[in-house]
């Protein structure tokens, strides 16, 4: 493991959280407790599913919740999203936290290491863009020097 | 780059939140220190390369939050944790009280029962101080850690603090080797190994451990 984006939440965690959501889930009483304990296992999670699901929840709690509970779902959000390669979703989320706490040196090193993953994942855009082109161009050749043949 | 690293180990870092986990790391892997370095979300992670006594070693540090709310989930990281960072502010006694229940939760959720514990008695720079260092020493005595004091703002004992963790983690053969095994072995980390083997045999016969940290600034139980 490399860095936070690459870490992936245990089986037995995600079971466990999941299930303890769904009890309360089931009374009708979701505390927001639980519902951030289960989305924080969720965007964790190596299926984009799961993700995507912990990212709804967390935006459900960032429209309810108190100051303090505000940054984590600010900060998860933008892990989910950045897990997801929603970079620029994810980036702006980690404004969001920079504005209420600017200078904090855990989201600061967050945005460093999203926009590297963007960066990358757009030169893996252009080499495979570029690999398509060749592919093109040496169809056509191919087809020019079958052209020529006959 | 990584040809000769022996092998990749787990450390933790847990205690109250705003005691300086975050800050002393940041002065370890960065050499930096923020006055207003803000409290943890989750949990933070950073890696660091490291050579003790000729064998380098990575290190992935895990940084937990301190704060009430995040303590249904940080247990989670503790598995597989090599080493532990037990933290405290030598200014607030509540944070020295509440290492008992640190180190039963540690205790209770790593499945590693060999860990190497270090007791870190941090912000040593300030005037105000509440817990002596002889208070520190005899908690660590009593659970059988390590211990040393430390200050993130002006780096003592920081560097120090790493290297012994390491030093003694790579003295308990049975807490990495097995990782280490799993790794299609090269001539290189299998050399290093026994090297290390070597090493730790000489000092179970003749166990010095001061002499061995003399370098050190710091005082160890
Ligand atoms: N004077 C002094 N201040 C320190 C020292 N270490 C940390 N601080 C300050 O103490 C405050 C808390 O430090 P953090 O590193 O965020 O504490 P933490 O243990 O990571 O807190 P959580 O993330 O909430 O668990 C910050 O304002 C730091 O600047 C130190 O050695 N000396
Ligand atoms: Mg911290």
């Amino acid at each position: 493991m490399d860095d936070v984006l690459d870490e992936v939440v245990s089986t037995e965690d995600l079971m466990k959280f999941e299930r303890t959501y769904h009890e309360q889930l089931q009374t009708g009483n979701v505390t927001q407790k639980v519902q951030f304990e289960y989305a924080w296992c969720l965007v964790r999670s190596k299926y984009p599913a799961d993700i995507r699901k912990g990212i709804i929840l967390l935006e459900d709690l960032y429209n309810n919740h108190g100051d303090n509970e505000r940054r984590d779902c600010l900060y998860y959000l933008a892990i989910g999203n950045a897990r997801l390669k929603e970079f620029s979703k994810a980036l702006s989320y980690v404004r969001s936290f920079l504005q209420i706490e600017p200078g904090n040196q855990q989201v600061l090193h967050l945005e460093t290491l999203i926009t590297k993953k963007m960066e990358k994942d757009s030169l893996v855009g252009i080499a495979m863009a570029s690999g398509v082109i060749i592919g093109i161009a040496s169809i056509l050749g191919l087809g020019i020097a079958m052209a020529r043949k006959s | 780059m990584d040809q000769d690293i022996l092998t990749t180990l787990k450390l933790l870092m847990i205690g109250e939140s705003n005691v300086g986990k975050s800050s002393i790391l940041l002065r370890f892997t960065e050499d930096e220190f923020y006055e207003n370095m803000q409290s943890t979300v989750g949990m933070d992670y950073k890696t660091k390369q490291v050579t003790i006594d000729g064998n380098t070693v990575k290190l992935a540090i895990w940084d937990t939050a301190g704060q009430e709310r995040f303590r249904t989930l940080t247990p989670s990281y503790y598995r597989d944790g090599q080493g532990a960072i037990l933290m405290y502010d030598v200014t607030d006694r509540n944070t020295f009280i509440k290492l008992e229940t640190w180190l039963n939760e540690l205790n209770t959720y790593c499945n590693k029962t060999d860990i190497v514990k270090m007791v870190v008695g941090n912000k040593i720079d300030l005037p105000n101080r509440e817990v002596s260092t002889e208070e520190g020493l005899q908690f660590a005595r009593r659970h059988q850690t390590l211990y040393i004091e430390s200050s993130a703002k002006t780096a003592d004992g920081v560097k120090c603090c790493f290297e012994e963790l390491v030093q003694k983690i790579i003295q308990t053969p049975g807490l990495w080797d097995t990782h280490s095994l799993r790794l299609p072995g090269n001539g290189n980390t299998g050399g290093a190994r026994q090297r290390i083997g070597k090493r730790g045999l000489q000092l179970t016969d003749d166990y010095q451990p001061q002499e061995a940290y003399s370098s050190c600034y710091c005082s160890l139980v």
